[in-house]
């Protein structure tokens, strides 16, 4: 029941409403079920209780109180269902009104298999991008404008709030206001192909100052190594194959198609939450990602040995 | 998975790409993801256009393949060292298959790709 991906743990506004919703729900269902089965109950009773021997048919005589009993039970049922009706109606016109004016923007792409996650910078009004972990300020609203590059998908942080799906050719704004600090995760909710389960991502939620300090380090440009094998990796990842489709700022690596590795080692995890960050994953990921995550876009990149520990140690040190 | 360029226009391998639609399709969404529509679009002109029969530099499967990896000229030049292998053999069946991307399929693969990636200055899916 609890956990870092749950709806019953909420620790966003939208998503304490929707528990709220759920709760409810259950409660008057939960009641309009346990009259059912007394209900059943009562009338085998009846039925045992009034047992007379088969040889005579009887007609019993018209049931006042049945009727009665039926009437007050159809009520019932509308009273019940205009509570919920009204209720629901009411969290989702909380959950759809626009928040705070000053929230922060936030584009997220959803590729297969992986998010594309850019902020909008506060002090230059260009935007910074990350991958596969979305970290956002607490008790401040964050409005996720959410694209596809393919297919359909669907965005969805339980803790948080709502799911949203993301359709090509659309863009699907989606309100966060996280009430609670700590580490939570995402995952895609819309069936997109086999590697669906493995689109997963982190949530990171900190008070505004750690946010903004944070988002002031993921605006800077990679660091340039300063230990020789760490700058042999330098050159073996911005100017081999991985530069044609990742871009790590401030090196000759300006591909668009994957994600942005700039900071990529202060993520937690690589390739959208398949495996835990660790140089032996980055390594193993770099050699074999078919074999990891099978149909990733991801192509496997043959590099000697010391070539493919340099990299994995460059990679690692992106923080 | 082929490791290494083709060693002759009779390769064994091209049979598995060249007749095979869907590694077909893998090249030209690398040939978008990579930019090279941005000088080889639909309007490409001349020697750019490749879809137009007229294969400058030979039409012959490494003939292509090898301009491509090795001969590409301008800031692009050494496709080998920044593009794996089998990228290389998808996109250069992609590309031998042009002459037969009639207007029709062109559409429906613009269609197809409008969301994805395009070069390094791509900013993003329908902003």
């Amino acid at each position: 029941m609890s956990g870092l991906q749950s709806a019953l743990e909420p620790a966003g506004e939208q998503a304490a409403g929707i528990h709220g919703l759920f709760w409810l729900m259950m409660l008057v269902c939960g009641a309009m079920y346990l009259l059912v089965l007394g209900g059943v109950a009562w009338t085998l009773w009846r039925a045992f209780r009034r047992r007379r021997p088969a040889s005579e048919p009887t007609i019993d005589p018209p049931d006042i109180g049945l009727n009665r009993g039926m009437l007050g039970w159809a009520g019932l049922i509308v009273v019940g269902l205009t509570v919920l009706i009204t209720a629901s109606f009411l969290v989702e016109r909380n959950i759809a009104a626009a928040r705070a004016r000053d929230a922060l923007e936030v584009r997220v792409t959803g590729h297969q298999w992986w998010w594309r996650i850019e902020y909008r910078d506060p002090r230059t009004g260009g935007w910074i991008e990350t991958a596969n972990e979305l970290h956002l300020p607490l008790g401040r609203t964050t409005r996720v404008a959410l694209g596809s590059a393919d297919v359909i998908h669907s965005f969805w942080v339980p803790n948080i709030a709502q799911k949203l799906d993301v359709i090509p050719g659309r863009i699907n704004l989606l309100d966060l206001t996280p009430t609670r600090p700590g580490w939570f995760r995402g995952q895609c909710a819309e069936f997109c192909g086999v590697q669906h389960a493995h689109m997963a991502f982190d949530v990171k939620v900190d008070a505004p100052e750690d946010f903004e300090r944070w988002l002031a380090g993921q605006a800077k440009a990679a660091a340039i190594p300063a230990d020789p094998v760490a700058a042999r990796g330098q050159q073996v990842v911005t100017g081999g194959q991985c530069a044609m489709c990742h871009t790590i700022r401030g090196t000759p690596s300006t591909g668009r198609a994957g994600p942005d590795l700039t900071h990529f080692g202060s993520r937690r995890s690589v390739a959208a939450g398949t495996l835990t960050m660790s140089r032996g994953a980055v390594q193993g990921w770099i050699a074999q990602p078919q074999a990891l995550k099978p149909g990733t876009m991801m192509p496997p990149v043959a590099l000697s040995g010391p070539d493919a520990d340099a990299a994995s140690r460059y990679l690692m040190e992106l923080q | 998975m082929p490791q290494t360029a083709p060693n002759g226009a009779q390769d064994s391998r091209a049979a598995a790409y060249e007749r095979n639609l869907y590694q077909v399709a893998q090249g030209g969404r690398y040939f978008t993801w990579y930019g090279c529509g941005s000088c080889h679009g639909r309007s490409a002109k001349g020697p750019l256009n490749l879809g137009d029969r007229v294969w400058v530099h030979g039409g012959a499967l490494d003939q292509v393949y090898g301009f491509i990896a090795e001969r590409h000229p301008g800031a692009t030049a050494g496709y080998a060292a920044r593009i794996p292998a089998e990228q290389l053999w998808q996109i250069t069946a992609y590309v031998r298959n042009l002459p037969r991307l009639t207007p029709e399929k062109r559409r429906r693969q613009d269609l197809d790709q409008v969301g994805e990636p395009q070069g390094s200055n791509w900013t993003g899916p329908v902003r």
